[in-house]
C-alpha cells in the first residue's frame, strides 16, 4: 500500500518535473506552458458556481527537434452548482472557445460517446486538485469513474492504434508496450492484456475503500460498472458546436448510487472537464511508424457532422485517451461538495422523529431542512413522511400525526379546528425530455396548453396501431407529436410516433397536484369543451370513456377498458387494457422525475417471450435512445430543479405561455385569496387566465395542524417548525436548513407578505391551542359534510376539553379536578358550543300522511266510481 | 289499484313492520344473550353489519331493544342501529345509535319524553353501564360540552314531527345525549367515516336494483295470476296466489323501505 503511494508520489513528481523540463527543451510549447500552469480562474458566479479559463494547445515535436503548435484554444468552463449536491442531482456545465466537435454520436453517455472527435469529456472523480492537497486526496485518472472498460483502458492495440505511446508529455513508463499498472498483471489475471506485440494501457479504478479494479476486461471493473447496472452511465463525451460553445448536464452520483466512487459530504470529489484538442506527439522515429502517423491525425469528421453508425474515428482526437498526459493536463477540475446524506438525522440524532405527513411537493425542501432541526439541540427531529395529501390530512386530524403538509383545503374530519400555515411556495411542473430532430440536442422550450394536457390525461391519443380499434376516436392522432395543435405550438420537432408521446406520466394516487392540474384544465374553455365531447378544430375527439369526466378532481382514474384485438401471440396470451398500459401512472413524483432523468417511459407495452419459462410477459419498454427522446411527466418544481429537468410553459390566456419562475410564481401568489383567517389561500384559475403572467401550477404547501387538543409538546414542535421554516428556512441556498431551488421564498415583505403573516398567526394559534372547537375553523359544517352528522361529536374522541357554560351540569368541578385534562384550556373563556346542525327530511315528514291520504282518496274514488258510474259490460 | 299501492306500504310501515321488528328483536335478543353468556359478543372496532352489539333499556319508557351494528335504512328495520364510526355503546367516547320513530315498531318513538337525569341502561360485551340523560337537542341547540376523559357518552338519534299528526310525520332529527362517568376501553381502529347511506335521516339508494327485481317478481305474479285465471276457477287461483302475493308484497315493501330515511 505504502509502496504504491510512494510510487504514485514519484510519478506525480516525475510528471511535474517533465512539465517543467519540456518547455525548457522545446521552444514551441513554451508560450502555452505558463498559461497552463496557472489557469486564470475568475471569480465564480455567485458563491455556488465555477468558472475558469485555460489555454489549450496541441503540439507536435518534429524529428529535427523543432515543434509545431496548433492554434491555441482559450476555453472557459462554467458550472452552475457545485456545493451541497445530492445524489443524482444534475449540474449544468457549459464551455466556450473549444475546438468544434465532429462525428457526433446520438448518445454521448458512457461507452456510446467514444466514437466522436474533439468532444469535451466530463467525468466525476474522487479527489481534488491543488498543490496543498495531500497526494492521496488528489484527483487522478485512477479515481475518475467510467462505466465501461473501453473508456479507461486500451487493451491489445496494434501499433497504429497505440497513439498514447507517442504522447509528447507522457513519461517513459507510459510509453512502454504495457503500462498503467505496476507490476503489470499476468496472463492468469488478465489473459488478454499482455499479448506480444500488441500494446496495452490499463487505467485501473481505485475504489474509495482502496481496492484497485484493474479494468483490463469487464470482469475487472467496479461492481457499479456491471453491464445493466442500476443507473445508466453519467459521464459524457459532450459535443461542441461549430462556434466553440457547448453545454451539458452532468448527473453526479453520491456514495448511495456509487459506493466505489464514494463521494459524500466528507470525501471531496470533483467534476473533471477535459476538452479534447488532440494528442500532442513526440518526435517521430525515422521513418515515422504507424503509431507516429496515427498520433498526428486530425480527425475524419467535419465539425458539426454526425456519426450515427459509430464508425471508427482517429484515436488521437477521440475521447478514449482522456487519461493520457496530453489530455489530462488540459483538465478543468471543478471541486464539488455533497450535502449530508438523507439518513443523517437517523444516524446522528437518537431522538424519536416527529412525523409530518403529506405532500411530496415539499420533499426537496424537507431534505435540506431536516438536518437543521435534528442537529440542533433545542429543536426536534423533523421528518416528512410523504403520502397523499388526503391521507396525511386524515392522519393529522385523527391524531396519528402532529401535522400534515397539504396544498389545499381538506374536509375537516374531527371536531378540532385546523389551521393552515403557508410553509413553501412551489408548484407542479410539466417536465419534459424532448430531443430535437437530426441530432440537434435537447429541446429547451416547450409550450403546452390545457387542451393538450386534457388530451393526454383523457387517453385520447391512440398510442399506436393497437389503439386504432378503440371505438369513438379512430380519427385521433397516434401521439402528441402527430397532433397538429402541438406541432403548431412547438414547430420543428420530430413527428415520428412514440407510444410515450401518447401519455403524460402522472400520479395514480390522490394528490393536490392532480387537483390543481385538473383545475387548470377545467378553467380553460377549450379544454373543457374538448372533455365534454366537442372535437377540437382538427377533428380530434375525447376518449368516450373520459367524456364529461368531472373536473377538477384529486385522483385521476383509469377508465378505459379497451383490449385491442390482435394476432400477436404475446398480446393474445396477455390481454390487457392498452391505454392503461400507456398511461401507467405511478405513486410518487420522485418516480416520475427519475423516469424523466433516465428517459425511461413507464409505458408497459413491451411484450416478449421469457426464454427461461417459455411464457409471454408484459413489461416496461426500454429506455429511449438519445436523439429521439420524448417524454412528458408531472413532477414538482423542486424535483425539476434538483434533477435539472426542463419545465414546459403553460398557456394562461390565448397566446401567452408562462414557465415557472420566481416572477410567475410571485404573480400567482399575488392572485391567491384567503377566505378566512388561518385557511389556505385559494388560487382561482380564472384569475390566472385573466392575469396572464402567473404560472398556473403554482401551489402553496401548508403545514396543517390542529388548533385544539394537540398535546402541548407536539404543539410547540409544530409552532417551532412553522416559525423556523418561514424565516430561516426561506433563505435560498443549498446548505442545511436553506431553501432549495424550485421554491419561491416567503418573505416578510413583497407578494409573499400575506403568506408570512398568516403563517405566524397560525404558529401562534397552534402554540396556544385555544381555538374554539368547531368554531370558525375551516371545513366545518358544509352541507353534506360530516359536521352535520357528527354533531354528537362521535369522532371527538375522549380528550379532555372545555366545559360548556350553558349546560346545567355538575361536572365543572370534576373537569377541573381531572389531572389529565388540558390545563391550558381551562382558564380561557368558556366558548359557546356550536349549535346542532338541522337534519330533516321532508320525505320522512310527508310520506305516511301522503300515502294514507292518497290511499283513502283512491278508495273513495273507486267507491264513488262504482256507485255513480255503471260500467258498461 | 292505487289505493292498494298506497295503503299497503302505509299499513306495512305502521303495523305489519312491527311484526318484522318484533321477530327480528326476538332473534337478536336470543343471539346476544347466547353471545354474552359465551363471552363472544363483539367489542369492536369492526363488527359485521346487522350483528347485535348491545342491549339498551330505558326503564322510564319501558323500552328494551337490541342494538344492531349499522345505521343504513335496511338495518334499522330490525332495531336501533349503532353508527359504525363511533365506539360501541358503553365504551369510552361517544357512541351514536339511530332508532326509528314511527315505523317498524318505532322503538324510539317516545324518546323526546325523557328528562335530564333519566337512566339509560346498556348491556354489552364488556359489562353494563347506566347512562344519565344530560339533555335533548333539536336543530340549533348547542352541542353538549366534550365529555370528560374516561367518560362514555351515548347519543340516541331519532326523528320527530310536529303538528296534529306529529307521531306519523317524523321529519326532523332529535338527539338525546346521555353520559356515564366511566366507560369501558374502546379498541382502536374503527372506521373514520361511514357511507352517506348510514347518516341520520339518510336513505339507501343501493336498494334500487333489488327493488327492481322484487317488482319484476310482483309483475310476474300478476301475469301468472291472470294466466291462471283463464284455466282454473277464481277461487282456486286466489287460494294459491294470495299467500304468494302477500309474501312478495311484504318483501317488496321491505326493500322499498330501504329507500326511505333510516330513522323514520
Amino acid at each position: 500500500m505504502s509502496a504504491r503511494r510512494a510510487l504514485a508520489a514519484l510519478a506525480a513528481l516525475g510528471i511535474a518535473a517533465l512539465g517543467l523540463a519540456v518547455p525548457a527543451e522545446v521552444a514551441g510549447p513554451a508560450q502555452a506552458a505558463p498559461a497552463q500552469a496557472a489557469p486564470a480562474r475568475a471569480a465564480a458566479e455567485g458563491d455556488d458556481g465555477y468558472r475558469a479559463t485555460r489555454e489549450l494547445t496541441r503540439v507536435f515535436a518534429n524529428a529535427d527537434g523543432t515543434t509545431y503548435s496548433f492554434p491555441t484554444y482559450r476555453v472557459t468552463v462554467t458550472a452552475d452548482k457545485t456545493e451541497n449536491l445530492r445524489g443524482r442531482q444534475r449540474i449544468r456545465i457549459s464551455w466556450k472557445g473549444a475546438q468544434p466537435s465532429g462525428g457526433r454520436a446520438s448518445n454521448p453517455y458512457g461507452e456510446n460517446g467514444l466514437a466522436q472527435e474533439y468532444p469535451v469529456v466530463v467525468l466525476q472523480c474522487r479527489g481534488v486538485d491543488g498543490a496543498s492537497v495531500p497526494v492521496a486526496k488528489r484527483v487522478r485518472p485512477e479515481t475518475c469513474w467510467t462505466a465501461s472498460v473501453a473508456q479507461r483502458s486500451q487493451v491489445s492495440r496494434s501499433e497504429g492504434e497505440a497513439t498514447w505511446r507517442h504522447d509528447l508529455y507522457a513519461d517513459d513508463a507510459a510509453k512502454q508496450r504495457t503500462s498503467g499498472v505496476t507490476p503489470f498483471p499476468g496472463a492468469q489475471e488478465c489473459p488478454t492484456a499482455d499479448i506480444e506485440p500488441y500494446a496495452t494501457r490499463l487505467t485501473p479504478f481505485v475504489a474509495r475503500g482502496g481496492r484497485t479494479h484493474l479494468a483490463c476486461d469487464a470482469a475487472h471493473m467496479a461492481p457499479e460498472a456491471a453491464v445493466g447496472a442500476a443507473f445508466p452511465p453519467a459521464e459524457i463525451a459532450a459535443f461542441t458546436e461549430a462556434n466553440g460553445t457547448g453545454s451539458v448536464q452532468l448527473e453526479v452520483r453520491s456514495e448511495t448510487e456509487n459506493e466505489s466512487l464514494g463521494c459524500n459530504h466528507r470525501v471531496a470529489c470533483s467534476v473533471v472537464v477535459i476538452p479534447i484538442v488532440g494528442l500532442s506527439c513526440d518526435a517521430p522515429s525515422q521513418p515515422p511508424t504507424a503509431g507516429d502517423q496515427a498520433c498526428r491525425k486530425g480527425g475524419r469528421f467535419a465539425p458539426g457532422s454526425s456519426n450515427f453508425s459509430g464508425e471508427g474515428i482517429d484515436q488521437a482526437v477521440g475521447p478514449a485517451l482522456w487519461w493520457s498526459e496530453s489530455n489530462w493536463r488540459n483538465r478543468f477540475t471543478i471541486p464539488i461538495t455533497f450535502g449530508l446524506p438523507p439518513d443523517t438525522c437517523d444516524i446522528r440524532d437518537p431522538r424519536p422523529p416527529t412525523g409530518f405527513y403529506g405532500s411530496e411537493l415539499l420533499a426537496q425542501a424537507a431534505t435540506q431542512w431536516a438536518p437543521a432541526y435534528c442537529l440542533a439541540e433545542d429543536r426536534f427531529k423533523f421528518q416528512l413522511n410523504q403520502m397523499s395529501d388526503e391521507a396525511g390530512f386524515a392522519l393529522m386530524s385523527s391524531g396519528g400525526g402532529v401535522a400534515a403538509a397539504v396544498s389545499s383545503e381538506h374536509e375537516r374530519r374531527g371536531s378540532d379546528p385546523v389551521g393552515y400555515a403557508p410553509t413553501a411556495v412551489t408548484g407542479f411542473s410539466i417536465a419534459y425530455v424532448v430531443d430535437e430532430p437530426d441530432n440537434g440536442g435537447e429541446r429547451t422550450r416547450l409550450r403546452l396548453n390545457a387542451r393538450l394536457l386534457a388530451k393526454l390525461l383523457t387517453q385520447s391519443y391512440l398510442g399506436s396501431d393497437l389503439g386504432r380499434g378503440h371505438p369513438g376516436m379512430a380519427g385521433n392522432p397516434l401521439a402528441i407529436m402527430n397532433d397538429p395543435e402541438f406541432q403548431e405550438l412547438n414547430p420543428g420537432l420530430s413527428t415520428t410516433t412514440q407510444e410515450a408521446g401518447a401519455t403524460l406520466l402522472s400520479l395514480s394516487e390522490s394528490s393536490d397536484v392532480v387537483e390543481q392540474l385538473t383545475a387548470y384544465i377545467a378553467a380553460d374553455p377549450d379544454a373543457r369543451a374538448f372533455v365534454s365531447g366537442k372535437a377540437d378544430p382538427w377533428g380530434m375527439k375525447v376518449n368516450p370513456e373520459y367524456e364529461d369526466i368531472e373536473l377538477p378532481r384529486s385522483e385521476w382514474p383509469l377508465l378505459d377498458t379497451y383490449v385491442p384485438a390482435t394476432e400477436n401471440t404475446c398480446r393474445k396470451e396477455n390481454p390487457a387494457v392498452y391505454f392503461t398500459q400507456l398511461a401507467a401512472p405511478v405513486t410518487a413524483l420522485r418516480k416520475i422525475s427519475e423516469a424523466l432523468l433516465d428517459a425511461w417511459p413507464n409505458v408497459q407495452t413491451r411484450c416478449e417471450l421469457d426464454a427461461s419459462t417459455q411464457q409471454y410477459k408484459l413489461g416496461r419498454v426500454d429506455r429511449q435512445s438519445f436523439g429521439s427522446r420524448f417524454l412528458l411527466g408531472v413532477t414538482s418544481l423542486g424535483d425539476a430543479a434538483r434533477y435539472g429537468l426542463r419545465s414546459a410553459a403553460l398557456q394562461t390566456r390565448p397566446g401567452t405561455y408562462v414557465a415557472p419562475s420566481d416572477a410567475s410564481l410571485g404573480a400567482a401568489v399575488r392572485l391567491a385569496r384567503q377566505e378566512r383567517p388561518r385557511a389556505p389561500f385559494v388560487l382561482d384559475q380564472a384569475d390566472v387566465r385573466k392575469a396572464g403572467s402567473a404560472y398556473p401550477g403554482t401551489m402553496v404547501v401548508y403545514t396543517a395542524a390542529r388548533l385544539r387538543n394537540l398535546p402541548k409538546a407536539d404543539a410547540a414542535k409544530v409552532a417551532q417548525f412553522i416559525r423556523v421554516s418561514t424565516t430561516e428556512g426561506q433563505r435560498r441556498g443549498s446548505g442545511n436548513g436553506e431553501l432549495p431551488e424550485g421554491f419561491l421564498p416567503i418573505r416578510r415583505t413583497g407578494v409573499t407578505a400575506k403568506l408570512f403573516a398568516s403563517a405566524q398567526d397560525v404558529a401562534d394559534a397552534v402554540a396556544a391551542q385555544r381555538a374554539p372547537a368547531g368554531g370558525d375553523g375551516p371545513g366545518g359544517g358544509g352541507p353534506g359534510g360530516p359536521g352535520g352528522d357528527t354533531s354528537g361529536g362521535p369522532a371527538g374522541g375522549s380528550g379532555g376539553g372545555v366545559p360548556g357554560g350553558d349546560v346545567p351540569s355538575a361536572e365543572l368541578p370534576a373537569e377541573e379536578a381531572a389531572p389529565g385534562a388540558d390545563v391550558e384550556a381551562q382558564p380561557t373563556a368558556v366558548p359557546a358550543m356550536p349549535g346542532t346542525e338541522p337534519v330533516s327530511s321532508r320525505l320522512g315528514g310527508g310520506l305516511l300522511p301522503a300515502l294514507v291520504l292518497v290511499g283513502l282518496l283512491a278508495v273513495a274514488g273507486a267507491g264513488g266510481l262504482r256507485f255513480f258510474v255503471r260500467v258498461p259490460r | 289499484m292505487l289505493a292498494l299501492v298506497c295503503l299497503w306500504p302505509a299499513a306495512q310501515l305502521l303495523f305489519l313492520g312491527s311484526l318484522t321488528h318484533e321477530r327480528a328483536q326476538e332473534l337478536l335478543y336470543r343471539d346476544l344473550r347466547t353471545q354474552l353468556a359465551a363471552a363472544t359478543a363483539p367489542v369492536g372496532p369492526v363488527v359485521p353489519a346487522g350483528d347485535p352489539v348491545a342491549l339498551v333499556r330505558i326503564p322510564r319508557l319501558g323500552l328494551e331493544e337490541v342494538v344492531i351494528e349499522g345505521t343504513a335504512s335496511g338495518d334499522t328495520t330490525a332495531g336501533p342501529g349503532h353508527r359504525r364510526d363511533t365506539v360501541l355503546p358503553g365504551q369510552v367516547g361517544t357512541s351514536v345509535v339511530y332508532g326509528r320513530a314511527a315505523t317498524y315498531g318505532g322503538p324510539f318513538r317516545d324518546l323526546p319524553e325523557l328528562r335530564v337525569g333519566d337512566a339509560v341502561e346498556v348491556t354489552m360485551a364488556q359489562g353494563s353501564v347506566t347512562f344519565d340523560v344530560i339533555g335533548l337537542r333539536r336543530a340549533g341547540d348547542p352541542l353538549p360540552p366534550p365529555a370528560a376523559a374516561g367518560a362514555a357518552r351515548l347519543t340516541l338519534v331519532t326523528a320527530e314531527g310536529d303538528g296534529r299528526f306529529g307521531a306519523v310525520r317524523p321529519r326532523d332529527a332529535v338527539y338525546l345525549d346521555a353520559e356515564a362517568a366511566e366507560g369501558f376501553p374502546a379498541p382502536p381502529g374503527r372506521p373514520t367515516a361511514v357511507p352517506d347511506s348510514e347518516r341520520a335521516l339518510a336513505s339507501d339508494p343501493a336498494a334500487l336494483p333489488l327493488l327492481a327485481l322484487h317488482l319484476a317478481v310482483l309483475v310476474a305474479l300478476v301475469l301468472g295470476v291472470l294466466a291462471a285465471r283463464q284455466r282454473w276457477s277464481t277461487a282456486v287461483v286466489w287460494l294459491v296466489a294470495c299467500p304468494l302475493a302477500l309474501a312478495v308484497s311484504w318483501a317488496t315493501t321491505d326493500v322499498a323501505v330501504r329507500l326511505l330515511p333510516n330513522v323514520l
